[in-house]
């Protein structure tokens, strides 16, 4: 088992002492700390989302993994430059709609962003429709996800798209939603760039859409 | 004791921790519980006959309650009750509860494991969107059947061509009209005074909930609201709101609790353990005189797999033999209306409920996230099998024994359960009756579970 493994199972097992221990080797023996993100941290909580998505494990186990990952993390900051757009990955602007105190699952799916490299702006609950507009005029994410739990509170989610519109700002941003009554067809029909049926699909969909993203800088 | 005010008190004057430290708390605490209790689920028997097993789930709610307290999110404080100010919180539970009025006036007691009398049944679309044209036929499909004690309606989420958005003023407009058409669809179902146990579900706010419950709207003395906790222990103002206007009118304060499985509780046994406790919420921050309770499986999104019905059911038998409360257990399916599926899943939700002394609340259907997936057929189906279990005297070791063949039936489906048919499509909705189709399906359904010990002939004695 390599050291990158050995992180791997580290955060599977959710053994920080080891975990630090095997990123502070990283630093002391002069390994490439964007590797062992890469292929250590990422790949456990890769394996920690799995995990989670088969109830293997539950939430708090998955945010303890989470945790573990930043303070190695931590530890090979100085020695590299990681934010998500310096990785590449990008920045997200994330939050419950306006009337929504449910964010169990926008926090899910905040964790596994954050260790798939995503930098992460959490507006937290019931988000007014006008703060997601201010904090996207302000930050200038690349993508937006905004979740929802309840039908009641859902149908605030496409005032965020129409307002982005008026504003002449829609097609700078992508968006993605999420939440337990919002299905793929309403998603598309409200004009949202991306659904995610699970925290871990909405990684995959956020990792796509900034796949659409780079191309459509580069075309 | 600590009432209301009270709990507001220590709502502004208690520990004040970070949310994140709560929600933590919460996980380590209730694994000790199991831990401590000696709680473990039993796969193989999803309706355990264990009372000992009932009774540690109790204590170990009751441990974790006065450890954890309930979270306040505007203040951010915890509010602690000590063991005895639970007890005694405990203790004034009411044990029976009224609703309706006229000719319809339903006594709901406080019910037993075991219990031979009939659950009431609270008829409810709990929530399914449908389009505004079909809202009075969706409730006049469940206020007509004649299992039904109280029923409750669906939602609209667009009124007169605009979103019902959460917190405008056309969410107040619309919970005004959600109001006047309950009672109207009531009339038209000839059942002009039936309890609605919840009279508001369009609106989330509590200001728009407020003003329509007036009796010029249609609400009565002894209809009912429902106000949630939020996942897990927590409140807000929003919620303790409604309560204080609540507790000056002559509405039944019903407390909703959905802790979720695999969430920051844990496990089933971990979430069982918290469910309990969320009834000790209730009775301390709503004053809830009834409750109901729906706890989700957080990936499925229904309570009908096999670790989740076993949590329905040792926590009813938890608060069965502990409390005086009157609780209902809240039906989430995962398939749809008009499927084979559904009515294996109605069948081993409602036994695996009646027998653990659960009142029944049916039925979210469909993951309760499709359109006008439901109809009052997936209640109907609900309160027969919970009726004929009753009047039958089915063991929780029997009921244990019909829930795994059920399962057997259905449980690998859970995952691409059919969402089945929409209002339209299992109901003539000239007659408002269930198609053909859907009867058929019942009957044949109810073919095998007389096969596994249930008479339907029960239903008429």
């Amino acid at each position: 088992m390599d050291i990158f493994e050995k992180i791997e199972q580290a955060i599977v097992s959710r053994d920080r002492d080891q975990a630090i221990r095997l990123a502070e080797e990283i630093v002391a023996k002069g390994i490439d700390p964007v590797q062992a993100i890469e292929r250590g941290f990422k790949r456990g909580m890769e394996r920690i989302g799995d995990m989670f998505a088969d109830l293997e494990i539950f939430i708090p186990d998955m945010i303890t993994a989470a945790d573990i990952m930043n303070e190695g993390i931590a530890i090979l900051r100085p020695h590299m430059k990681l934010t998500g757009r310096a990785t590449g990955t990008g920045r997200i602007l994330l939050g419950t709609i306006q009337g929504d105190v449910h964010e169990i699952g926008k926090n899910i799916v905040k964790v596994l962003l954050e260790s798939a490299g995503f930098e992460v702006t959490d507006l937290g609950r019931d988000v007014n429709v006008l703060t997601f507009i201010d904090r996207y005029q302000e930050l200038k994410p690349d993508i937006i996800g905004i979740s929802a739990l309840m039908t009641t509170t859902m149908v605030n989610i496409p005032r965020v798209i129409e307002n982005l519109k008026t504003l002449g700002l829609r097609e700078r941003v992508k968006i993605m939603v999420g939440g337990a009554p919002v299905l793929p067809e309403w998603a598309e029909e409200i004009g949202a760039d991306g659904y995610g049926e699970s925290a871990k699909e909405a990684v995959q969909v956020a990792k796509m859409l900034m796949q659409e993203l780079k191309g459509k800088k580069n075309g | 004791m600590v009432d209301f005010w009270e709990f507001m008190r220590r709502a502004e004057s208690g520990e004040m921790v970070q949310e994140k430290d709560f929600d933590r708390k919460i996980s380590t605490v209730a694994s000790e519980m199991v831990k401590k209790y000696n709680i473990r689920y039993s796969p193989d028997d999803p309706v355990p006959s264990d009372n000992g097993l009932a009774d540690r789930v109790f204590e170990a709610a009751l441990e974790l309650f006065v450890d954890l307290g309930v979270f306040v999110m505007d203040t951010r404080k915890v509010v602690h009750l000590t063991e005895e100010q639970t007890r005694e919180v405990l203790a004034s539970a009411p044990d029976t509860v009224v609703y309706g009025s006229g000719n319809e006036i339903v006594h709901v007691p406080h019910r037993r494991v075991e219990d031979p009398r009939d659950p009431v049944v609270f008829f409810s679309a709990v929530g399914t969107p449908v389009e505004e044209e079909d809202f009075v036929k969706v409730c006049i499909s469940y206020a007509q059947e004649p299992l039904a004690d109280t029923y409750s309606g669906p939602l609209i989420t667009v009124y007169r061509g605009m979103p019902v958005t959460s917190g405008s003023p056309i969410e107040v407009e619309a919970g005004i009209w959600n109001v006047v058409k309950l009672r109207e669809a009531a009339r038209f179902a000839g059942r002009p005074d039936i309890p609605i146990h919840n009279f508001m579900s369009v609106a989330e706010r509590t200001d728009a909930t407020i003003a329509a419950a007036r009796p010029e709207f249609g609400v009565r003395e002894n209809d009912g609201l429902f106000t949630a906790a939020i996942a897990e222990m927590k409140v807000d103002f929003e919620r303790l709101k409604r309560i204080a206007f609540l507790l000056h009118t002559p509405y039944v304060i019903g407390g909703l609790y959905g802790p979720l499985m695999g969430g920051y509780a844990g496990g089933p046994e971990a979430t069982a353990v918290v469910l309990v406790a969320h009834f000790f919420l209730g009775l301390c921050a709503f004053r809830a005189q009834r409750h109901n309770a729906f706890p989700i499986h957080i990936n499925q999104v229904c309570n009908t797999t096999r670790e989740m019905l076993w949590l329905v059911s040792v926590s009813g038998q938890a608060l069965a033999r502990n409390t005086n409360c009157v609780g209902a257990s809240n039906a989430f399916m995962a398939s749809g209306p008009c499927t084979e599926m559904i009515s294996y899943e109605l069948a081993a939700h409602s036994i695996a409920s009646t027998v653990s002394g659960w009142h029944l609340n049916p039925a979210a259907v469909a993951r309760n996230r499709h359109p006008g997936h439901a109809s009052g057929m997936e209640a109907r189906i609900h309160a027969e099998v919970g009726h004929v279990a009753a009047r039958a005297g089915i063991t929780r070791k029997e009921g244990s024994g019909i829930v795994k063949s059920l399962l057997d039936k259905y449980e690998k489906s859970i995952p691409s359960a059919p969402i089945g048919k929409c209002f339209a499509e299992c109901y003539d909705t000239n007659t408002i009756q269930p198609k053909d189709e859907y009867l058929r399906l019942w009957d044949s359904t109810k073919k095998e579970l007389k096969a596994l010990g249930l008479d339907f002939s029960l239903l008429y004695q």
